[in-house]
């Protein structure tokens, strides 16, 4: 790791984090689509602002930028007050028409300096290091500069701070304003204040991290870890350190896969992105699938290394043909550790993960049809005091089960320390008899408030 | 004597893009009465609430609280808005949903401490709900989310507590909880403003009513004026409902 490198993973680092405060809000919301709006929109500002100073450093684009930002929000806001369309509606009818307004001036008037679309809607991460903030100059002597250090470290870590302070000191106020803004309005915490001034930070950030990693990524940056976080917590400060931590680490792998791949740092740090929110979202399938990809793309990359230094030449074949050249090395033991290490890894993935997902919904449901048996085999226990009613044996001929379903529950209900077994005679042990009264009593009065804390160990008694 | 007021509106106007939704509305409401209002789905008893409480703009028209405008009395008045009117799916526990009462007292910045996560238990006690405070809110039941609001109300410790639909969605044991709450609010000198649609317990439950719909039809005290001719003239069909004598 060169100093250039440490200098840009800081950047993307720090875009990260402040992308993710407005952003986690913005999510709350339902306001994730503004961030896009507000993304385009200042494309219209940086235009203007580079007309009036044609100077593309200077301060005033930003201010300009995030000012167009605001006009977004207002425009948007305005429409959808007379109530002809929709907010999504509106923002559609917004963004693109400031936008195009953009593309059209740089289009007619801008095509001999420095100001294309490409280096706008990407943005550029190599040249930051090297773009320094210098105060202090005297004209005409060299090296007369105060060299502070990379610009896009300031423009974000002074955003940054902002960002956190106004966090920090508003926390109660964006809280309550998202939860229920006519309480807020009546307890007198302005829902338009709180509105506008989140609107106003989402502009900021966005403006001032869209040099370094463009309007793609900003979005994505603001939005992903949020939704990410979401589905992981129900806690409104983990949901904001969580967005803020899956932000860094998406943004910093991702800017070491685009470094290993060879790929862009933007669309690098995306797939990331989704592929959190897919492990989250659907982490049983999607820890397979990743890890297969993982460890195919593991072994690919071996026999790859493996056949330049044979002096296979790679450079003149067609994708195609480079993969199906370093496939045809392969041989089965390649394939059986290939699986071996996609197993583990996915073993891995999923027992880290939060617990959610169709294939983890299924098994809920089957796991409360065996407690709802357990119960109905303790009752049954508790309710018969003759012996044959309770032998192991001939149960399933009395509560009319399948053997194998029969021994299941009764292993359950041991494993549990719910009953004893004394000569194949059933019988149930305090802890057995206490489950199920207060089972019962659930069942009857649906009071939750006995086993509040009996019910993590067991899925019945949840929702 | 002289009636002291809790509320007073005058000629007050509420429209929605232009379109007005309440009509020169004049109501006075007298301190310490539990009052319901009542009338049709989309009459504008959640806008009249909302306006009281400034959090609909008026087009015309004066609210008082305690004779001074709203804005200097926020402090008297609790909210419970409609439960629908929020994303229960809001990362949050039920406990930090009550301490949200007690931001008005607080005022800016100022966070909750000890003394509010306190006054917040007790309020959670009250509405039977302690043993759910760390609950997250989607969790919840639908009436379990209405007691939530209500000790939201509780822990706000106002003089005037508006109720938009407390009853909604809630079994007769839960409805029988909340209304001796509100009782007993009465009883220690409160007014209590409640919309409420189940016109079979008004006579019951209240003491005081408004019949509302788009304009104010009447107001005053139900056994005066909770009658057929009263509930026609909102609902526009002729109801029979028993007033007890
Ligand atoms: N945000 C809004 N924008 C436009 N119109 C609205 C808005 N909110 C309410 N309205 C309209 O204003 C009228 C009054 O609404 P309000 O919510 O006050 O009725 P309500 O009496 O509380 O009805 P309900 O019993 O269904 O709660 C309705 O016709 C409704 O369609
Ligand atoms: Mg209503």
């Amino acid at each position: 790791m060169n100093s250039a490198q440490i200098i840009i993973q800081i950047i993307i680092a720090l875009v990260a984090i402040a992308c993710a405060i407005p952003g986690t809000f913005l999510v709350l919301r339902k306001m994730s689509l503004i961030s896009d709006a507000i993304s385009h929109s200042i494309l219209l500002g940086i235009v203007i602002g580079f007309f009036i100073v044609e100077d593309i450093a200077s301060p005033l684009l930003i201010v300009l930028a995030a000012l167009a930002g605001i006009v977004t929000v207002i425009l948007v806001e305005y429409i959808q007050k007379t109530g002809l369309v929709k907010e999504d509606t509106a923002i559609g009818l917004v963004f693109p028409a400031l936008f195009s307004i953009g593309v059209i001036l740089i289009a007619k008037n801008a095509n001999d300096v420095h100001l294309d679309i490409d280096s706008v809607m990407v943005g550029d991460l190599s040249f930051a290091p090297f773009d320094l903030l210098q105060i202090n100059c005297i004209e005409g002597v060299p090296d007369s500069c105060i060299n502070l250090g990379p610009k896009a470290i300031w423009v974000i870590g002074t955003i940054l701070v902002i960002t956190l302070t106004l966090l920090i000191t508003f926390f109660k106020e964006l809280k309550v304003s998202t939860f229920d803004a006519g309480l807020a309005a009546a307890l007198g915490f302005s829902p338009i204040i709180m509105h506008y001034g989140l609107m106003t930070v989402s502009s900021i950030t966005i403006v001032g991290a869209f040099d370094a990693v463009g309007p793609i990524l900003v979005v994505a940056l603001m939005i992903a870890p949020a939704a990410t976080a979401y589905l992981m917590t129900k806690d409104l400060k983990k949901m904001l350190m969580l967005s803020c931590f899956l932000g860094v680490f998406a943004a910093i792998s991702g800017y070491w896969l685009a470094h290993v791949l060879d790929a862009s740092i933007a669309g690098s740090m995306t797939t990331v992105l989704a592929i959190l929110f897919l492990l989250v979202y659907e982490p049983i399938i999607t820890s397979a699938l990743v890890s297969i990809s993982i460890a195919i793309a593991f072994f690919f990359y071996q026999y790859y290394q493996e056949l330049l230094v044979h002096g296979v030449n790679f450079e003149h074949l067609p994708l195609g043909e480079k993969i199906h050249t370093v496939f045809s090395k392969f041989i089965l033991l390649d394939f059986i550790y290939c699986i071996g290490m996609a197993v583990s890894l996915a073993g891995f993935l999923i027992y880290i993960l939060p617990k959610r997902g169709v294939i983890y919904g299924y098994y809920k449901v089957q796991q409360q049809k065996t407690e709802i048996m357990l119960l109905v085999f303790l009752l049954h226990i508790r309710n018969h005091e003759e012996e044959s009613e309770r032998h192991v044996k001939h149960l399933n001929e009395h509560i009319n089960w399948q053997r194998l379903r029969s021994k299941t529950i009764v292993d359950l209900a041991l494993k549990n320390n719910m009953v004893t077994i004394d000569d194949s005679i059933i019988s149930l042990t305090d802890k057995g008899e206490e489950f199920t009264e207060k089972a019962i009593d659930y069942i009857i009065t649906n009071k939750d408030a006995e086993i509040e804390e009996m019910k993590d160990d067991f899925f019945l008694f949840r929702g | 004597m002289e009636t002291n007021y809790a509320i007073t509106v005058d000629d007050l106007t509420v429209a929605y893009n232009y379109k007005p939704v309440l009509w020169d509305i004049d109501l006075a409401i007298p301190e310490g009465v539990l009052m319901c209002i009542v009338g049709p789905n989309g009459a504008g008893k959640s806008t009249l609430i909302k306006s009281i409480l400034g959090i609909i703009k008026p087009i015309a028209g004066t609210v008082s609280v305690f004779g001074k405008p709203y804005k200097k009395q926020r402090s008297l008045v609790a909210y419970v808005p409609q439960k629908g009117s929020v994303d229960w799916d809001f990362p949050t526990t039920a406990l930090d949903v009550v301490m949200m009462g007690t931001y008005g007292s607080l005022g800016w910045i100022k966070r909750p401490g000890q003394k509010e996560k306190k006054a917040s238990l007790e309020a959670l006690e009250k509405v039977g709900m302690l043993p759910f405070k760390n609950r997250q809110i989607s969790q919840l039941s639908g009436g379990q989310q209405q007691r939530i609001f209500l000790a939201r109300a509780l822990v706000q410790n106002a003089s005037i507590y508006f109720m938009d639909e407390p009853f909604q969605g809630v079994d007769a044991t839960t409805e029988k909880a909340i209304i001796n709450i509100l009782k007993e609010l009465r009883k220690a000198g409160k007014t209590v403003v409640v919309v409420h649609h189940d016109l079979q317990t008004v006579p019951e439950y209240f003491d005081w009513v408004t019949f509302l719909n788009v304009k104010k039809i009447a107001t005053g005290p139900v056994k005066d004026i909770f009658n057929d001719d009263n509930l026609t003239k909102t609902y526009g069909i002729n109801y029979k409902v028993s007033v007890q004598e």
